[in-house]
């Protein structure tokens, strides 16, 4: 195609003042012709003149001709079909999803792949959590075997080396469970969306969104959320179980009002034992449902005391006691009974019983039925001779072998002053007693840290090191100690005279049985809080030694010297979950050789033994592979030297990564959207057809036309053929003008 | 050696150091030899009487060790606010009779973080007048230290009335007030104030025989001024030990007899 144009060298009014004077000369010389040859020879010379003038202003105009020749291309195409386990559900037909794609692509004389592949510069992909290049006439072949949809992440990938006029045409069901957001940046080329399988067809009964606490409280209700969603169900009832294990803890029955209903569900439950406990929610499967697996979820809650529970026996009224309730009683993770003998059998009250506010001690309540209940007793200054046979005490260490806490702290009635070396604690105690230590007053002797005791949590108060020393130095001397044998246990604080580095052992930590034992050798510790006060400094150390004992004895996790530390990653069925096991001596160092239990528990109770490999000091691994989907727990437990040093567990799911399985609903709405967004198309799987392609393929021409457009200019002024042409105007002009006898 | 044979030793000792309780070098050497959980101190201030009743507290801790399970000092320890053991006495007794010097501004910081962090003060006005002397020298310097909070009447439901003794009167050589006041600080109170003048109610002289008379109540008014001293420093050691749920039952029988 050719076309005229001007390039425009001179101003538009340089050339209208030309043209101008061009008029008014040519008016001019038609009077002057007139005059002198009548009106009949003036017309043809002046004519001859103006076309001469006309000429020299169309080519100040600077004429040119433009030649244009288009040439079509073949446009690139990237054909996607989603291979993701979705496409394997049924459609509409009774064929899957992905069934009935091929059947549309590849079916008939003149398939849609063979027109696509004329039309198109065709390159084929199946996707799933990826991009994978496949023949098309591997399209019969494909399996929707993909484990996710990273439909948002693999559209922009697929977009990114498609290339110029591209466009993109993806066949899915709409499944999208990628990391990407769908409906975020619009894609930067066309995307013809295909639609397979239809929302209106499909039924399916579905739990989602469990939501369930980590851990819960014995005694104390806990809550978990669910979302019900239902297609295709309407106006059926459904019933909602939650299970304890294989026991129904409640029940909740859902009315389905809709064909695409949701809604939120609560459901609680109230745990009366202490552990790890499987808990799950299900509904029946429907007829028709496309997804059972969906009808069922599983969770792990881990139940633990909601408080410490405390017990402190206090042999008389004394400072010691009132700032170690004063500290107990601050900490709102901790319930404190308290018994304190007001009175002793030798002392004489002036009233009657009935006026003194004193009740009797509940000896068998407490040792024989209650002592189980609690997490840690405080024997404080107490001695059992003036109150109850030292058979009792045997409940006590029954208590600490079977997993309790016991500290012993100081004074007159305490270690070997009480008579503890006669009775069932002497092998308890993390101190050996003789029945000679002596209690001991007018002392003054500071607690000085050992190197245990600068490691182990309970003397910890800072968590720098230096900080924490410096903390110790801080605390008043004490006044009174009690003399032991000797430690048997990791002494933390030893009792060093004014001037001296070290002394007899001060505090004390040990295990029996599973439980654990302390031992402090005085009853002035009060001063370490209000002595502080006086000092004006902080009494918040006396406050955390007393929290960290407690913790410490009733064997808090933070305070265990097993911990398992997941590390972080997928964990899904088939792929490898690993695990760091930290093991810590009891004196908080890390613990090298040590024989290490691991234990992975399943939903369904089957045990599975893990090897543990140590990669440095105090530090396993070890991995596990499941095979399914569920609740799981992990539990470790570390020897050394023939006992045991500790032990914890950790709940953990395992769950396909994209939860392809969990929502099978079609989401044409979706592609919809991304056709729209992109400015391309959509149509469904029904309505793909050869017409509906050309159409398609209109839109995508009139959006950006995949052709070559060739331009040639070639200029018209300048050149000998304007230069003849003038000259032959201006000779005519010349021949006439002699003939007429003017030259 | 038990307390019984301990007080019988400290009496004939007294006897021996002819009669002369302030010496008690007898007592101070046995002493030594005993674990003692409560030292009773007393506060020295100055300007007014900060000693009204020299004898007063002998027989009070007389009376609590013979009661009650507390192994106690024998004789009391004065100290000021700038002593530097104070916070060696978690229990500070205060009396007097008339005006005293307002106390200086470390002395208040001191007496601030020692009733915030544990201490506890036991008041008691000697004079016995509402207004004047002792009361509005010890209403204003409270104030200093806890400016927004005020005495408030302490209910006989109020641990430190059921600490040892379920009080249901208060003592002291005089009937000036049925109850006792106190200022409350979070869960406790730190301070208890009486204006019965309990101090004038347990005064015996050398000789043991009462100081001074208690009206109108008599000798039964004595004895609730002792139940009184008893409850407090039960308290101040154990603080509201008797709040706890495992009395609440016992406490309400008890009282409902």
């Amino acid at each position: 195609m050719d076309r005229l144009y001007f390039v425009g060298g001179l101003s538009w009014w340089v050339i209208g003042l030309v043209a101008l004077g061009a008029l008014a000369a040519i008016g001019y010389q038609f009077l002057g012709l007139r005059r002198r040859l009548g009106v009949r020879r003036a017309i043809p010379l002046t004519a001859l003149r103006a076309v001469v003038y006309s000429l020299l202003v169309f080519f100040l105009l600077s004429p040119g001709l433009v030649q244009t020749r288009v040439t079509k291309l073949r446009r690139p195409l990237n054909l996607l079909i989603d291979t993701s386990k979705s496409m394997s559900l049924p459609g509409p037909g009774g064929k899957s999803r992905l069934d009935a794609v091929k059947e549309k692509l590849t079916a008939g004389d003149d398939p849609l792949i063979r027109r696509l592949e004329r039309d198109y510069d065709l390159r084929v992909y199946q996707f799933s959590t990826a991009l994978a290049p496949v023949a098309p006439s591997a399209i019969p072949q494909l399996e929707a075997t993909g484990k996710g949809t990273r439909l948002a992440e693999l559209l922009s990938e697929a977009g990114r080396d498609a290339g110029a006029n591209a466009a993109i045409m993806v066949v899915s069901d709409g499944i999208a469970n990628g990391e990407g957001r769908i409906g975020g940046a619009a894609p930067q080329i066309p995307v013809l969306a295909v639609g397979a399988g239809d929302s209106k067809g499909y039924v399916d009964l579905r739990l989602a969104d469990v939501t369930a606490p980590e851990f819960g409280f014995r005694g104390r209700e806990f809550k978990i959320d669910l979302v019900v969603q239902a297609y295709g169900l309407a106006g059926k009832s459904v019933p909602i179980y939650f299970n304890r294990g294989k026991s129904l803890v409640a029940t909740k029955n859902i009315d389905i009002d809709r064909d695409a209903f949701e809604q939120r569900v609560t459901l609680s439950y109230t745990p009366k034992e202490i552990g790890a406990q499987s808990f799950s929610v299900n509904t029946p499967v429907l007829p028709g449902e496309a997804i059972a697996d969906n009808n069922h979820k599983e969770f792990k809650v881990d139940v633990r005391r909601d408080k410490l529970r405390v017990l402190t026996l206090s042999g008389s009224p004394a400072w010691n006691y009132r700032f170690l309730r004063m500290a107990l009683k601050q900490d709102p993770f901790i319930d404190l009974v308290s018994f304190v003998f007001l009175r002793t059998p030798t002392d004489v009250v002036d009233v009657p019983d009935n006026q003194l506010s004193l009740i009797p001690f509940p000896i068998d309540e407490i040792f024989l039925e209650e002592i189980k209940n609690f997490d840690v007793v405080f024997l404080d200054d107490f001695s059992y001779r003036s109150y109850f046979n030292v058979m009792y005490l045997d409940r006590v260490r029954d208590f600490v072998r079977d997993g309790g806490g016991l500290a012993m702290l100081g004074g007159a009635r305490s270690f070997d002053s009480g008579g503890y070396a006669d009775s069932a604690l002497r092998d308890v105690l993390p101190v050996e007693l003789d029945g000679k230590g002596r209690y001991q007053m007018d002392t003054r002797a500071r607690g000085v840290l050992t190197p245990s005791g600068k490691a182990h949590p309970i003397t910890r108060l800072v968590p720098d090191a230096q900080a924490n020393e410096d903390a110790w130095k801080k605390f008043p001397p004490l006044k009174s100690l009690n003399q032991i044998l000797r430690a048997r246990g990791e002494t933390l604080l030893q009792a060093a005279p004014e001037g001296a580095s070290g002394g007899q052992p001060l505090l004390t930590v040990g295990r029996y049985g599973k439980g654990r034992t302390l031992a402090l050798m005085s009853d002035d510790i009060w001063r370490w809080s209000f002595g502080a006060v006086g000092a004006k400094e902080s009494p918040q150390n006396h406050l955390k030694l007393v929290r960290h004992a407690v913790r410490w004895l009733a064997q808090e996790p933070m305070f265990e010297q097993v911990q398992i530390q997941p590390v972080s990653g997928v964990r899904a069925p088939g792929e490898k979950s690993e695990f760091i096991i930290r093991v810590l001596n009891d004196d908080y160092t890390p613990a090298a050789h040590a024989n290490l239990k691991v234990e992975v528990l399943g939903n369904e109770g089957e045990q599975i033994r893990l090897e543990a490999v140590e990669q440095s000091a105090g530090e396993y691994r070890t991995e596990f592979t499941p095979a399914k989907e569920g609740a799981y727990r992990i539990e470790a437990q570390a020897d050394l030297g023939g006992k045991t040093i500790g032990r914890d567990n950790k709940n953990f799911t395992v769950a396909f990564p994209y939860a392809e399985a969990e929502d099978g609903r079609p989401r044409p709405e979706l592609l919809k959207d991304i056709a729209e967004k992109s400015k391309g198309d959509f149509i469904p799987l029904a309505e793909l057809d050869a017409a509906s392609l050309a159409r398609a393929t209109a839109k995508l021409d009139r959006l950006a036309p995949a052709e070559i457009v060739e331009r040639r200019e070639i200029p018209l002024w300048g050149t000998l053929t304007t230069f003849s042409v003038i000259l032959v105007f201006l000779s005519l002009e010349w021949w006439f003008r002699r003939k007429w006898g003017l030259i | 050696m038990d307390r019984r044979a301990f007080l019988r030793l400290l009496s004939y000792g007294c006897l021996a150091a002819g009669l002369a309780p302030r010496k008690l070098f007898a007592a101070q050497a046995l002493e030594r030899q005993r674990p003692i959980q409560f030292v009773f101190a007393q506060l020295k201030y100055r300007g007014g009487d900060w000693n009204p009743h020299e004898l007063a507290v002998g027989p009070l801790l007389e009376e609590l060790m013979q009661r009650t399970s507390v192994e106690a000092a024998t004789t009391r320890r004065e100290v000021t606010l700038t002593d530097p053991e104070l916070f060696s006495y978690p229990f500070l007794y205060v009396s007097g009779k008339y005006d005293f010097e307002p106390f200086t501004g470390e002395e208040i910081d001191t007496l601030r973080r020692f009733l915030s962090y544990g201490g506890f003060l036991l008041a008691d006005d000697a004079l016995g007048q509402p207004g004047y002397g002792f009361d509005q020298s010890l209403r204003r310097e409270m104030k200093r230290i806890f400016p927004d909070r005020d005495f408030t009447r302490i209910p006989a439901s109020h641990p430190a009335m059921r600490s040892f003794y379920l009080l249901r009167k208060i003592g002291g050589a005089r009937m000036v007030r049925p109850y006792v006041e106190g200022i409350n600080v979070g869960p406790s109170t730190p301070v208890v104030y009486c204006q019965n003048d309990l101090g004038g109610a347990w005064e015996k002289d050398q000789l043991g025989n009462w100081v001074n008379q208690c009206t109108p109540g008599g000798e039964e008014q004595r004895r609730d001024a002792f139940h009184l001293g008893i409850n407090l420093i039960l308290y101040a050691m154990t603080e509201n030990y008797k709040d706890d749920l495992i009395h609440v039952p016992f406490i309400r029988r008890r009282l409902a007899r």
